[in-house]
């Protein structure tokens, strides 16, 4: 049904249908206008979960310290110009939760999800346009839910983004009364929001890739993508399942999590995790798919090794349902079960391993361009490399007895999360934005941008290692209760100030984005020079994406400097220049 | 109609799929994914309640707990029997739709549909009156477990039985024949679903 | 040697038998981390630089090399696994086997403090003798001493950085761990686990002491239970 009415879509565009400005800017039901809302709702809240991070550096400075400034936020954000230990709780879960949720999700999966799926397979739209408009609403409600938790008595959830039982199960332990529910609840309707989003994704990259786009001939951020959405669509009902059960011990009287009437609190774990871990590789994978992609592009060669980056993005996603339990070794959980996970999270990092090898192998012998998009790209491998290594520490099951809940995890975070994530978002925008908004961003700005965030960036997160390794316990809000922390007081400091200027650099990136929106170089159709079938549309495609028939695909994705050619790029759509090869 | 092809009951709507030519070929229709996929997710939501609920039984010293009231099981087999008939009249709709016999299709998706009511008539009332013995979501996880799973499964049931009040509503109007007959096929699978979970917690809830 | 490097990062001055264990690990990952890293910074530099783009310079058209992705899959993959198969038995002797107790205590942790229950002067433990006292742990040194953790309301997390100690408390659990002091002194036990808005300050302090000294501080404490 879907199809019949893409193809109306196709013929309708030379008739352009005028939509009124609700249908065309608020309800669209047009992949790429839906992409923006996502990538515009998820930068208004990564200026929230910025600004919690930066209230927290400023108290990891200046411990119990008044501000008179901070007197201009709400109550649960501040108490008497100063940060306490109860709204400096509530600031980390909300760092975590908007940024995991509302700003990485939205922009790698919402966000680019949308707008490369059918642009890059050779689709006029998305299968289910309607449900994808109601992803995002979904999605915009479980925003509005998240946020309205500042503003009511008790203030946000307080429990940490992981939110372990029962601290979370019971009021009376955080404080935290309907900030929780409300947290349980947006999370349960940003799930609902994901779920429609997934079955988009994987029922038009079956389905609707244009003639010639088989599944090998697909851009390595599509197949990224595609396992994405397969990793949201079964990890995401557990969470499900795990918050229905802590909001029926909050509300409904039950006791799944609480000993006293029976339950079991590392059962939340265990169901936490399950999700948990699948969703950090959800986070990951879409922003190695955009390195894969900007790389090749700009060092002009075929991704070295194109079948076995697929074979690892499978492999990752299949051994991530079993390492859950890494992030539990210390929970009391049996301990020859921390021995199987420790063999399990070791091999994890062997398709990680393909892949980074992967993109050495790219430069090697390339003819590298170094646009933005590259700079980002090029610092995504190099930090994920960082955070990833990290990562087997904590793998290790006696030196994660050490390590575990102290600042190394939070480097790590940060040098997967910001490092990886953030920095895959950086290349990416720059890199699509050209086809997103017809103009091209500016170049002298984002580098900047690039060169501030990421010296800033290893300033910030490179010394909290240290800070781990002297033991220091991550979610205190004042390391100066504790004697043996005072050594490291200096490097607080030295890492809150970091953290201000890589908080003050993102306002370069944000100014570059509105400032190139309106008066950015208008953008030909392939500014980059570069192969897959996105950039065969206008710059920004119009409904429908192509104005005559959807381009047909003769090849792969990356035939950079391919031999066939005068040219170094081959584009996927263009007909061989010798008929023969078309037959292949 | 003698001529009519039966096809097999699961077999994926090929005439469905609209092949057009700005696509690679189909080997199932959208609908028909999403189905599936809905019903996968749903999988994994079952699975977590029921991983929850094996580790909750395990760890209790007394399951059920000597002060809970029993559950029902004489009338739960004579409703899981009104469940899985329901699949088998469900079936029997989607050959009548493939046969494009109009008549047969009202009486079996209706039929279906009432099975359906009167499986969640039982099930209410039963749990009316465990309500009453005192079996409540706070009285212990043997309760807590017992009305989530099987609530997740009424509500599950609930949204077939509105399902099929539509696809019902559209028969009535002579909207399905063998060529358009997927509609029916969705709401099919997704009832087979429905169905095919029910043993699997009747079994472990009520019986083990 | 390594004990200077450890210092030189910070690592608090190790005090506990199995400590020098997981530095080692630590070390030895450390090691292959940083190799690992040097390795992949300076290939990726020297590419950035020597294929930067020059004028009249095509890419090379290269779609991969098989021999090389076996050889660098399966030399990560020998690393991890040989990795993992060695801190099995650190663990191992860690969590679960562990020399068997001289000194038992119960510790429950509640919201933010820790309660140490000392066997009474019959030297049992669940009798009504016994002595509970907060946050101050005191142990003899060079005994191998049992811990029964576990807690009153949410999850806690028993840490001891000088004995590289770590272990949730979990409510509705008993979690038996273990440690021996080596050195005379005095440590923090912070609670490594979020636990509600005294989280952070939530701290009991070890000392360790000579068996004599210990006998007496026991003696002491007997003596200001009974007044
Ligand atoms: C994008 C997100 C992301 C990614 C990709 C990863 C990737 C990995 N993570 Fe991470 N992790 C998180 C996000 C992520 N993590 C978060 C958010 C937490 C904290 C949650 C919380 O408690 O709040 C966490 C916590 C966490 C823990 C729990 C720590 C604790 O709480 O005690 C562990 C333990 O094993 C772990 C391990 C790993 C491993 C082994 C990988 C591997 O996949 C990494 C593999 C990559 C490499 C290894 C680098 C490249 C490879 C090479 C260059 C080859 C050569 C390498 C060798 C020979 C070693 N992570
Ligand atoms: C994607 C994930 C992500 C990102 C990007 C960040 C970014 C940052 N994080 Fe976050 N962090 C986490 C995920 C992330 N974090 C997680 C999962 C935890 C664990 C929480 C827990 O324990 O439960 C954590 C915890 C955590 C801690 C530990 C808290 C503790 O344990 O006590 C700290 C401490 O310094 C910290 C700091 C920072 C800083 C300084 C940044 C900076 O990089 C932030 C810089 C960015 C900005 C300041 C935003 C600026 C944006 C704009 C200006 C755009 C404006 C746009 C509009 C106005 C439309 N984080
Ligand atoms: Cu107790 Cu943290
Ligand atoms: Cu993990």
């Amino acid at each position: 049904m879907s199809s019949t009415a893409a193809v109306a879509i196709g013929s309708a565009h030379t008739e352009h249908h005028e939509l009124g400005f609700m249908r065309t800017y608020v309800f669209s039901e047009d992949h790429k206008m839906i992409a923006r809302q996502f990538l515009f709702l998820a930068l208004f809240m990564m200026a929230i979960g910025g600004l919690m991070a930066m209230l927290m550096r400023l108290d990891l400075a200046w411990p119990d310290t008044q501000f008179s400034f901070l007197r201009i936020f709400p109550q649960s954000i501040q108490n008497d110009s100063a940060i306490t230990a109860a709204t400096y709780n509530s600031a980390f879960t909300m760092h975590a939760t908007i940024m995991i949720f509302f700003v990485v999700m939205p922009i790698l999966v919402g966000c680019f999800g949308n707008f490369l799926i059918p642009l890059m397979i050779g689709a006029r739209d998305m299968a289910f346009p309607k449900l994808n408009m109601l992803s995002f609403w979904v999605g915009a409600v479980a925003g509005v839910i998240m946020l309205s938790s500042f503003f009511v008595p008790g203030g946000p959830a307080a429990a940490g983004w992981t939110s372990y039982a029962p601290l979370s199960a019971v009021p009376i332990y955080t404080g935290v009364d309907w900030g929780q529910n409300l947290w349980c609840i947006s999370i349960i309707v940003l799930g609902v929001s994901s779920l429609m989003g997934s079955i988009n994704y994987i029922t038009t990259i079956i389905n609707m890739r244009t003639k010639g786009m088989y599944f090998f001939r697909m851009p390595l951020v599509i197949w990224a993508l595609f396992i994405t959405a397969i990793l949201l669509l079964l990890a995401l009902p557990v969470l499900t399942t795990a918050l229905a059960l802590l909001l029926f011990d909050r509300m409904g009287g039950t006791h799944f999590f609480l000993p006293a009437g029976g339950g079991e609190p590392i059962l939340w774990q265990h169901l936490f995790w399950f999700f948990g871990h699948p969703e950090v590789y959800i986070m990951i994978l879409p922003a190695m798919g955009i390195a894969s992609e900007v790389i090749a592009t700009f060092s002009r060669k075929p991704i070295f090794g194109y079948r076995s980056m697929v074979y690892a993005i499978c492999a990752i996603a299949g051994l991530s349902w079993m390492v859950w339990g890494h992030h539990m070794f210390q929970s009391g959980m049996d301990p020859e079960l921390g021995t199987s996970f420790m063999l399990s999270t070791m091999v994890i990092a062997v398709p990680s391993a393909i892949k980074t090898f992967n993109w050495l192998g790219t430069l090697y012998k390339g003819d590298i361009h170094y646009t933005t998009a590259m700079l980002n790209a090029l610092s995504f491998v190099a930090m994920f490399v960082i955070g990833g290594l990290s990562g087997i520490f904590m793998a290790c099951t006696p030196v994660d007895m050490y390590i575990h809940d102290t600042y190394f995890i939070v480097a790590h975070i940060h040098y997967v999360l910001f490092g990886g994530s953030l920095f895959g978002i950086f290349a990416g925008v720059t890199y699509w934005f050209p086809k997103m908004f017809g103009r091209m961003m500016n170049e002298k700005l984002g580098k900047l941008h690039f060169w501030i965030t990421f010296v800033a960036f290893n300033c910030t997160f490179f010394p909290m290692h240290i800070l781990g390794m002297g033991g220091h316990m991550r979610r205190i809000y004042n390391p100066t209760q504790y004697d043996f922390l005072k050594p490291l007081a200096p490097i607080n400091m030295f890492i809150s100030i970091s953290a201000f200027v890589l908080g003050t650099a993102q306002f370069i990136f944000l100014a570059n984005i509105i400032w190139s929106c309106f008066k950015g170089e208008r953008a030909s159709e392939n500014p980059w020079h570069a192969n897959t079938l996105e950039w065969s549309a206008p710059s920004p495609p119009g409904h429908g994406n192509w104005p005559g028939p959807v381009p047909a695909v003769y090849r792969g994705p990356y035939e950079y400097s391919s031999p066939e050619s005068e040219a170094d790029y081959l584009p996927q759509w263009q007909v061989a220049e010798h008929a023969t090869a078309a037959a292949d | 109609m003698a001529t009519a092809k039966i096809r097999p009951l699961m077999a994926l709507p090929r005439r469905s799929v609209a092949s057009g030519d700005e696509t690679e070929r189909r080997f199932i229709s959208n609908g028909m994914l999403a189905v599936l996929m809905l019903i996968g997710t749903e999988m994994m939501l079952f699975s977590a309640l029921i991983g929850s609920f094996i580790i909750f039984r395990m760890q209790a010293a007394f399951w059920p707990p000597p002060t809970q009231p029993r559950l029902p099981i004489a009338v739960t087999w004579i409703n899981t029997g009104v469940l899985l008939a329901s699949a088998v009249t469900m079936a029997l709709a989607v050959r009548a739709v493939h046969q494009s016999r109009q008549r047969l299709l009202r009486r079996w998706i209706g039929v279906t549909g009432l099975l359906g009511v009167v499986f969640l008539a039982v099930q209410g009332s039963e749990w009316v009156r465990l309500v009453a013995q005192g079996l409540t979501l706070a009285s212990g996880n043997y309760g807590a477990t017992f009305y989530l799973l099987i609530g997740l499964h009424g509500l599950h049931v609930s949204a077939g039985v509105v399902w099929l009040v539509c696809v019902a509503a559209a028969a009535m109007r002579g909207r399905y024949n063998v060529r358009n007959a997927s509609a029916v096929e969705l709401c099919a699978v997704y009832w087979f679903f429905v169905c095919a979970i029910w043993p699997v917690l009747f079994g472990l809830v009520y019986l083990l | 040697m390594l004990e200077k490097m450890l210092e030189f990062m910070y690592f608090p001055h190790d005090v506990s038998t199995f400590g020098p264990q997981i530095d080692w690990l630590f070390t030895l990952i450390f090691w292959i981390v940083v190799v690992t890293w040097i390795a992949v910074s300076i290939t990726m530099v020297v590419f950035l630089v020597k294929y930067r783009t020059k004028p009249g310079r095509k890419a090379e058209y290269i779609e991969g090399d098989t021999r090389l992705e076996v050889i660098w899959t399966s030399a990560t993959a020998v690393i991890m696994i040989i990795l993992a198969l060695m801190s099995r038995s650190t663990w191992a002797d860690i969590k679960e086997n562990g020399p068997a107790g001289q000194v038992f205590y119960n510790v429950t942790a509640k919201q933010f403090n820790w309660e140490i229950t000392y066997p009474g002067p019959d030297g049992k433990l669940g009798t009504k003798d016994d002595l509970t006292i907060e946050n101050e742990m005191h142990v003899p040194v060079n005994q191998v001493v049992r811990i029964d953790l576990a807690s009153k309301d949410v999850i806690h997390s028993f840490f001891v950085p000088n004995l590289r100690l770590k272990q949730d408390a979990v409510p509705g659990r008993v979690i038996k761990v273990w440690f021996e002091a080596t050195e005379i002194g005095t440590y923090a036990i912070p609670c490594a686990e979020l636990c509600g808005f005294g989280h952070s300050g939530m701290q009991g302090t070890l000392t360790v002491e000579s068996e004599a000294d210990f006998q007496k501080w026991l003696k002491d404490q007997y003596a200001n239970a009974n007044q």
